[in-house]
């Protein structure tokens, strides 16, 4: 090839890649996005029934189709970076949400549309996007993202144009002062306290509590919050409730996100050989522990973790077993006695396995982004209209139904309604509710004891 | 004052002015108050690339240190504004002495020392950054791992609303950041800068003042990137060390000012526009529709991958940065610029602006790329023998000169 | 006092594997002028490798080796020779690599999504077995990768020392032009060393999946792990490395036990902070060596 033609062949590609890129800059237009399908989505849920947004349960006439111009519903998730494992979970749910809201009836009769940003786990982004999706998009309602610091970035946004943020993970409750947020997380206003006691009241329900107990503490602001109580206040959290309850606390420990040799940890817990370690833990940090602890051929008697990812506790071998944590809902009875949400939660777990998360189950975090997304719609509907004001006076002065039941919002709590959440623990390689009792299974309890 | 400088001066002051104005403008001109975020964002990146180059590019000292400076403005903020109840105005410079005591300081220890040049120098500053991040997490009076919520700062409300302020702070700082870089180039610290970069023992033999010149623009560097730093903590307004002081600053800062042009103060503000307005527009989950929605591509996983093509394609084909090309051949690139937004026009009528512009950048993009040097790189690739290293323009780390 | 004989033994444990997953970077950048983030890539997709073959086809996660190394060594080698037909210049590599990071782990979530993918206890029984000695534990796949880089690093000083490959490389190293000029085929050596350097970091990818979780964004998070290991022991060198990551190790370990874990990246950093000021070459470098 001659120079100059090398030349034109070479510009020629580049001119073709580029115009793909210009098309896909013209794609970013937002008034040409489609339904918000997930790719490689979920068979519809095979019961007509299904309420999706319970508030006036009495959808006695067929769905009809919902026509108009859709109603678009904007957000941020943590698509990337580290908060993406968990947030994949809130993207299936939230789209399990808007595919059954649009196949019975749509919202006041119009077809929905989710339009979700990547803010990549950092609140500047969340921040960013959300201005976006309100002053540049122009969407009818927002929600919330996923992730404590990228909430509340978001709500600032949200209060500062008026906007009901409905957010279904924040954990600094005592931050959420906005009269127009409204949680979904159902832990109620101080997890630095019930916290705590529901999980005492458990252990205490056996007969045979511990008598010594190592707290071992992520650094993360929420299981930081929870061990501690606030910062700079002197409310306590789960470390002084365990001594104001009697308990011997032998060890007490923080340790950083990004911990990657869990070996001194380890050590550390058997060497204070405590009855039962409250771990502060979120992701994966049940499983190394766990393992780093088997390793040194020491278990202890038994555990609770603040905010595990549920599935790898469950391939976390036998010393995993009798594990405990939080919930606030699990698919088993009773639960899963009302046929609505048996079906909802079959329908995710479809959804979930069809976009390749390795764990499926309808449980904590999927339960709270549903109760999040049943609260946004009911300010709408309630309201009837997409007022942000309207809706918001209709969420404060109604009780909304949802996964977890009716809730009030109480505006002197920062809009918490009380704690709703379980303790739910590993019986037989599975996750099962333990207490209190009214969300335990027939003949389940809790199961522990110092002896191991 | 000579006299060019009296012109830039007076140039700059003139533009930031007319861009003060902008906010006031929102409601007349109708655009989406996201545009004053946007470009708040915009001149954040503008600030923090130019503090990076004027001592990097400039001296070719390869620093990976910004989030170190940038680091220690946003907790300044944090710590002063938050927990101590400053106003932010009072905050801001605070930060942007900080940093620059930090920054002198390293130089202090580290241009002293011939042996830390090269690939040395740039591991320095990034364990400085691990070092200061480690600081402020374990001490409980700057972060103690439980992070600060800045919702309760006070603002300058003076300067409006807050997508206004934001933008204004943002403007004032990013202006006085390009215009200490453009003065520093055209001034004899410039000079002595460059000629650092082309060989510093050739440098000193000419009697320039190596150390000096170097550690004030470190020092400057460090100020600016900390007072950018301090603003854009309320952006953030929930500040945690694990974002903070994350390779994502230190790096795309390095891409922009790459990307443009090191050797010269416009280089990274062309850089910070392509890519900023490049990743917003490109940051979305759902389907994208071409040709008016006949054809329906799932994106969901496409954007990082276009993303990661992009730079890589950019970085490959730029040698010394798009500056210099478009300088050379600005008429070409204003024209195709234009065809691009009116092909976007064309075909996606109901495009934002931002991303019209997009489209028009992307156009100049495609036309200054292909270029001799990437004519060599091409029969490099397909030549079996190598032939001899082309030496590089760029400011190298102890590459081979 | 066998806390802090534990710990230590930990930290030294993991600092083998800090040293197998910073191999890539340092010799890439030190010898070879690229700065190749690359490789942070290669361990994360190893890894994912490994997870697929132990979770859904039942080999032993040592066995994966065997797959994945040879894949990973082959694309490693790929891109060396894609930097060498194009010239990479270094600021350059380091862009054009966190493209290529950016791309895989764009990648890695498509296929396996953004949720946390560990090998099940059933189908890896390392993660929680040990080697006992005394009062002492060895954990396995720690255990494993600390020997492992033993031998990398007794192997690359074999190399180094008494081959002409090696004596082509640190020639490479010290004065690229002058090597040339004397006959060392740049190109042939430059893929050479990275098929080894991303061999190592397939194999710390093996061993991350069997102790770890894996998620696309970890491979980011390795960057504070790799980078003070390749400050400590000098661009370029192998055994040095292997020092810096078991000073880290240890510091960390330690750290931990007397002062709480939260501590533990502070001491890897005052480490830091002294070797740059008083030996900023590395720690275990001699001036002039790979």
């Amino acid at each position: 090839m001659t120079r100059s033609s090398q030349s034109q062949f070479l510009r020629g590609i580049i001119l073709l890649v580029v115009l793909a890129m210009i098309a896909a800059a013209c794609g970013s237009s937002t008034s040409d996005t489609t339904a918000a399908a997930s790719p490689g989505t979920t068979t519809a849920p095979n019961t007509p029934d299904t309420t999706a947004a319970p508030s006036t349960p009495d959808t006695t006439a067929a769905p009809s189709t919902p026509s108009g111009d859709p109603i678009i519903i904007g957000s941020t998730l943590a698509l990337t970076g580290f908060l993406a494992p968990t947030a994949a979970i809130h993207k299936v749910a939230g789209d399990l949400f808007v595919e059954q809201l649009n196949a019975n009836g749509g919202l006041l009769g119009r077809p929905v549309e989710w339009v979700v940003l990547d803010d990549e786990s950092v609140p500047d982004q969340a921040a960013a996007l959300y201005e976006r999706l309100i002053t540049e998009d122009g969407v009818d309602a927002i929600m919330g993202p996923y992730g404590t610091g990228t909430i509340t970035a978001a709500m600032q946004v949200a209060e500062r144009y008026g906007y009901v943020m409905p957010q279904h993970t924040g954990s600094l409750t005592y931050t959420y002062g906005y009269d127009c947020q409204f949680p979904a997380w159902p832990a109620g206003r101080n997890p630095n306290i019930t916290n705590s006691n529901l999980v005492f009241d458990a252990l205490e329900s056996t007969g045979t509590p511990p008598a010594t107990i190592a707290f071992v503490i992520n650094q993360f602001p929420g299981t930081m919050y929870v061990a501690y109580g606030q910062p700079d206040t002197d409310e306590g959290g789960a470390v002084s409730i365990a001594k104001d309850r009697g308990y011997d606390v032998v060890l007490d420990i923080q340790y950083p996100s990004t911990t990657s040799d869990w070996g001194p940890i380890a050590a550390q817990v058997r060497d204070a050989n405590p009855d039962f370690l409250f771990l502060g833990a979120l992701g994966v940090d049940g499983p190394n522990l766990i393992a780093a602890m088997d390793a040194l051929d020491y278990q202890v008697p038994g555990m609770f973790l603040q905010w595990p990812a549920p599935g790898p506790m469950l391939g976390a071998g036998p010393s995993a077993d009798g594990a405990m944590s939080v919930t606030a809902f699990e698919p088993h009875p009773p639960f899963t006695d009302d046929p609505a949400y048996a079906a909802i939660a079959q329908a995710f777990t479809d959804a979930a396995a069809a976009a390749g998360l390795p764990y499926t189950a309808f449980e904590t975090q999927a339960s709270a982004s549903w109760a999040a997304w049943q609260i946004l719609i009911a300010g709408i509907e309630g309201a009837g209209s997409l007022d942000q004001a309207a809706d918001c006076d209709y969420l404060l002065n109604n009780t909304i139904d949802t996964v977890f039941g009716p809730i009030d919002f109480d505006p002197d709590q920062n809009n918490y309604y009380g704690d709703l959440s379980y303790v739910k623990q590993i019986q037989n390689g599975d996750w099962v509710v333990v207490w209190p009792a009214n969300g335990a299974p027939d003949g389940v309890s809790v199961q522990y004891s110092p002896g191991g | 004052m000579n006299r060019p400088t009296v012109v830039r001066l007076t140039g700059f002051s003139v533009l930031a002015l007319a861009l003060w104005f902008l906010p006031a403008l929102q409601g007349p001109l109708g655009f989406p108050i996201f545009y004053l975020l946007f470009g708040y964002s915009l001149l954040f990146w503008f600030a923090q690339a130019s503090s990076w180059n004027m001592f990097t590019g400039f001296s070719g000292y390869f620093s990976f240190g910004q989030g170190a400076f940038y680091g220690v403005g946003v907790y300044t903020t944090g710590v002063l504004a938050s927990k101590q109840g400053w106003p932010l105005i009072a905050a801001i410079p605070v930060a942007g002495v900080l940093a620059a005591v930090l920054g002198l300081s390293l130089g202090f220890v580290v241009f002293r020392l011939r042996r830390l040049q090269g690939e040395i120098f740039a591991l320095v500053t990034l364990a400085v950054a691990f070092v200061v991040a480690a600081i402020a997490r374990v001490s409980s009076t700057i972060d103690g791992g439980s992070g600060i919520a800045l919702n309760n700062v006070q603002l300058p409300e003076f300067l409006g609303a807050y997508p206004s302020m934001m933008f204004r702070l943002g403007l004032i700082i990013a202006t006085v950041t390009i215009f200490a870089a453009a003065t520093i180039q055209h001034s004899r610290l410039g000079w002595g800068l460059f000629s650092i970069n082309d060989d510093e023992a050739v440098a000193e033999s000419l009697g320039v003042p190596t150390f000096r010149h170097k550690m004030m623009a470190f020092g400057l560097s460090a100020f600016f990137a900390g007072l950018s730093g301090a603003v854009h903590a309320i952006q953030i307004s929930y500040i945690t060390i694990e974002d903070v002081f994350s390779i994502r600053i230190p790096l795309f800062v390095i891409v922009m000012s790459v990307l443009g042009g090191m050797r010269h103060w416009m280089g990274p503000i062309v850089g910070a526009t392509i890519i900023h307005t490049l990743t917003d527009r490109l940051n979305r989950a759902s389907d994208l529709e071409l040709f008016g929605g006949n054809v329906t591509v799932s994106l969901d996983h496409l954007n990082d991958i276009i993303i990661g093509l992009l730079l890589i394609l950019m970085v490959l084909a730029v040698k010394d940065g798009l500056w210099p090309r478009l300088v050379r051949r600005k008429w070409v690139g204003a024209g195709a610029f234009i065809v691009g937004i009116l092909v976007a026009r064309l075909w996606a009528p109901e495009m934002s602006l931002i991303g019209q512009f997009v489209a028009g950048e992307l156009g100049a993009v495609v036309i200054l790329l292909p270029s001799s040097e990437v004519i060599d790189r091409w029969r490099n690739w397909r030549s079996t023998t190598g032939s001899p290293d082309a030496p590089s323009d760029r400011p190298g780390v102890g590459a081979s000169r | 006092m066998t806390l802090y004989g534990q710990a230590i033994i930990s930290g030294v444990l993991a600092g083998g594997l800090y040293a197998m997953m910073s191999l890539g970077v340092s010799l890439s950048w030190g010898v070879l002028k690229i700065i190749n983030l690359a490789y942070f890539s290669f361990i994360l997709l190893a890894g994912y490798g490994s997870y697929e073959l132990a979770t859904s086809h039942g080999w032993d996660p040592f066995v994966t080796v065997l797959a994945v190394v040879p894949v990973v060594v082959i694309v490693g080698a790929l891109l060396q020779l894609f930097f060498e037909k194009v010239k990479i210049g270094e600021f350059e590599s380091l862009l054009v690599t966190f493209g290529l990071l950016i791309m895989l782990e764009s990648v890695a979530r498509s296929i396996w999504s953004a949720d946390f993918r560990r090998i099940p206890s059933t189908a890896n029984p390392y993660a929680s077995s040990s080697l006992k000695i005394g009062d002492f534990a060895f954990p396995t796949p720690q255990l494993s990768a600390f020997l492992t880089a033993i031998v990398i690093g007794l192997l690359m000083k074999y190399l180094l020392d008494r081959t002409y490959f090696g004596k082509a490389v640190r020639a490479l190293a010290q004065d690229r032009d002058m090597a040339r000029a004397f006959g060392v085929d740049h190109r042939r050596v430059a893929v050479i060393l990275s098929g080894l350097a991303a061999a190592t970091a397939a194999i710390a990818g093996v061993f991350i999946a069997m102790s770890q979780a894996l998620f696309p964004g970890l491979a980011v998070e390795w960057f504070g792990i790799v980078f003070p290991v390749v400050i400590l022991g000098g661009l370029g060198s192998t055994l040095g490395a292997l020092g810096a990551g078991v000073v880290i190790g240890v510091a960390a370990a330690i750290a931990s036990v007397a002062w709480g874990p939260s501590y533990a990246p502070l001491a890897t950093f005052v480490i830091l902070i002294a070797t740059l000021l008083f030996r900023p070459e590395g720690l275990f470098t001699r001036k002039a060596s790979v």
